[in-house]
C-alpha cells in the first residue's frame, strides 16, 4: 500500500532509499528548478570545467519546473510554476545525479532507465508531479532564495526556491530501480497484440 | 446590426482568458467518472488531484496549466453574417489585448522555428481558419491553446487502400509513442481520408468535440467505443503512473478521399482547453464549451 510522505529539505540517502513508487510526497524546504535545455547545458558544462555551480547542488531536490518569473527591482518573483518533460534532460541527468548526489528529482514524463540506474546508486527518486496543477504548486512557495544565470531568459534561470507543502509528487522511479514508467511502457507493448486482436474481434462482430 | 470589430476583440481574448483558467464541465465529469472506475489507487489519487487543481484555478482565477500555448482558433462565418471592421485582424488584437491585461501574465510561447527564439508575437500567429456555414446569422469561434505536451505527440501518416485494420493499428502506433508524455487523460482526436491537410484539420475537429457526442454514423460510433477500450487497455493511466485510464475519449472524423488515405491523430491533455462562443448579428454571444 503506497504511502504519503511529508518531507524536509536536505532528504537524507536513508530517507530517499525507503520510499518506493507510488509514495506520494509533499516537499518542504528549499529546492532548486532548472527549466530548459540551456540550463542543463551550462550545469554540464561548469562540471565539464570543474566551476562550482552558483547554487549549491550537492544533495539537492532539483525539479524540472517551468514558470513566469518576474524581475522588479533586481529582485525575483516566481508567480506560477508547473512541471515541465524530464525526459528531454535524459542525457544530462545520470551525470549530475552522480556528482551532485541528487536526492529527488522531480517533473513530468519520467526519466530514462540510465538515469534509474543513476539513482539507484546514488540513493535519488524520480517524482512524478501532475501537468495542470499550476495554481496548487504555486501556492507552495514561499521564498526566492537565489538566482543565477541573469544573462538567460527568466524561465531558464537556476533558481533555489523555499517551499511549503509542494505536492503531491508520486514516487515514479525509486531508489530500488523500480520504475513505473519502464514497465508501463513495455506493458503496453507486450499487450499490444492482444489489443488489436481485440479490436479485429469487435470489428468482426459487427459485420 | 453586424459582427463588430471590437466584439470579436473582446470575444477572442476572453474565449482564451476563459480556456485557460476553468476545464470543461464535461471534463469534470469525465475525470469524476474515471475516479469512480479506476482499479489503480495511484490513478485515483492523482485524478483527484487534478480535479482539486481544476477547482483551485477556477476559484482563484488562476491558470490550470502554466503552458498558456499558442492562440489557435477556428472560425465558422454564417453567409448571413453582416461583418463591420476587419475581423481578422480583430482575432490578432484580441490576443495582443489579452497579453497586456491578462492576470497572471502569460510566459513566451510563440516560437519561430527558424531561430527559436521567443515572444508573444510572430509570423502568422494567432493560427486561424476559416470555413463558412449556410444560411447562418452568425460567427462562431473556438479557441484551442495548443500547448507543448499534448501538441508535440499529434502525428499523420499516409497509407494506400487501408483496411481498418491498418488504420487502428496506427492510431495504436501513435498511442503507445506518445506513451503518457501528453499528460493523460487525454482526449484523442482521429481524422481519416481526405487530403494531407484536411485530415489533420478533422482530426483536430474530432478532438474539440464535446464529449458524449458521439459520431451519427454508427460505424464511426462504434470505432470510437472500441478505440476507446484499446487506449485505456494501454494501461499507461493518469500521468503515466499506471491504471485504467489513459484517454477520456476517443473522436474520429472521417472524408472520402482518393485511395492515398490520410489518417491523422492528435491529443489534448487532461485539462481539455477548448472553449467556444456564438456572435450573431443582433450582438448577442452565445458561450459554450
Amino acid at each position: 500500500m503506497s504511502a504519503t510522505h511529508h518531507m524536509q529539505t536536505p532528504l537524507s540517502e536513508d530517507a530517499v532509499r525507503r520510499l518506493a513508487v507510488g509514495d506520494m510526497v509533499y516537499l518542504n524546504g528549499e529546492v532548486v528548478l532548472a527549466a530548459g535545455l540551456p540550463t542543463h547545458e551550462r550545469m554540464t558544462e561548469y562540471l565539464e570545467r570543474g566551476m562550482p555551480l552558483p547554487i549549491d547542488m550537492q544533495g539537492a531536490v532539483l525539479l524540472h519546473f517551468g514558470g513566469y518569473n518576474r524581475e522588479a527591482d533586481g529582485e525575483l518573483d516566481v508567480l506560477y510554476m508547473n512541471p515541465t518533460t524530464s525526459t528531454r534532460f535524459n542525457t544530462y541527468m545520470p551525470r549530475l545525479i552522480r556528482t551532485f548526489g541528487l536526492r529527488a528529482i522531480g517533473g513530468k514524463g519520467g526519466l530514462d532507465e540510465e538515469c534509474a540506474r543513476a539513482m539507484r546508486e546514488s540513493g535519488c527518486v524520480y517524482l512524478s508531479f501532475p501537468g495542470g496543477l499550476c495554481t496548487l504548486y504555486s501556492q507552495a512557495i514561499r521564498e526566492v532564495v537565489t538566482v543565477a544565470w541573469q544573462d538567460f531568459i527568466l524561465h531558464y534561470r537556476l533558481v533555489k526556491l523555499r517551499v511549503a507543502g509542494l505536492g503531491p509528487g508520486t514516487v515514479a522511479i525509486d531508489a530500488q530501480g523500480n520504475s513505473l514508467y519502464d514497465g508501463l511502457q513495455a506493458r503496453a507493448s507486450s499487450r499490444l497484440p492482444q489489443i488489436l486482436g481485440d479490436l479485429a474481434e469487435e470489428r468482426g462482430r459487427r459485420r | 446590426m453586424a459582427v463588430t470589430y471590437d466584439l470579436v476583440k473582446s470575444v477572442t481574448s476572453r474565449l482564451y482568458e476563459a480556456s485557460l483558467k476553468k476545464i470543461p464541465e464535461d471534463t469534470k465529469q469525465a475525470l469524476q467518472f474515471a475516479v469512480a472506475r479506476e482499479n489503480n489507487a495511484t490513478a485515483r489519487k492523482t485524478i483527484q488531484i487534478m480535479l482539486e487543481s481544476a477547482a483551485a484555478a477556477e476559484r482563484h482565477q488562476h491558470f490550470v496549466c502554466s503552458d498558456s500555448g499558442i492562440p489557435v482558433y477556428f472560425v465558422q462565418i454564417g453567409t448571413r453574417v453582416l461583418m463591420e471592421g476587419d475581423i481578422k485582424r480583430a482575432i490578432a488584437d484580441g490576443f495582443d489585448e489579452l497579453v497586456r491585461t491578462i492576470q497572471p501574465p502569460l510566459l513566451q510561447h510563440v516560437t519561430n522555428p527558424l531561430t527559436l527564439e521567443r515572444g508573444y508575437k510572430g509570423k502568422d500567429m494567432p493560427i486561424v481558419t476559416f470555413d463558412l456555414v449556410d444560411g447562418a446569422d452568425y460567427l462562431d469561434i473556438t479557441c484551442s491553446p495548443k500547448a507543448l505536451g499534448s501538441g508535440r505527440w499529434a502525428a499523420l501518416e499516409i497509407f494506400s487502400f487501408p483496411t481498418l485494420d491498418v488504420i487502428e493499428k496506427y492510431i495504436m502506433e501513435v498511442v503507445l509513442r506518445a506513451g503518457s508524455q501528453h499528460c493523460p487523460p487525454v482526449v484523442v482526436g482521429v481524422g481519416i481520408g481526405g487530403t494531407f491537410d484536411y485530415a489533420a484539420k478533422m482530426a483536430k475537429e474530432a478532438m474539440l468535440r464535446p464529449f458524449g457526442k458521439r459520431h451519427p454514423e454508427p460505424i464511426v460510433a462504434a470505432m470510437e467505443e472500441r478505440l476507446l477500450r484499446a487506449v485505456n487497455a494501454t494501461g499507461f493511466g493518469p500521468m503515466g503512473t499506471g491504471g485504467d485510464t489513459t484517454a477520456m475519449a476517443v473522436h474520429v472524423n472521417y472524408a472520402s478521399g482518393h485511395g492515398f488515405t490520410p489518417v491523422a491523430v492528435c491529443f489534448n491533455c487532461w485539462i481539455n482547453r477548448r472553449t467556444r462562443a456564438r456572435i450573431f448579428n443582433s450582438g448577442k454571444v452565445e458561450y459554450s464549451e
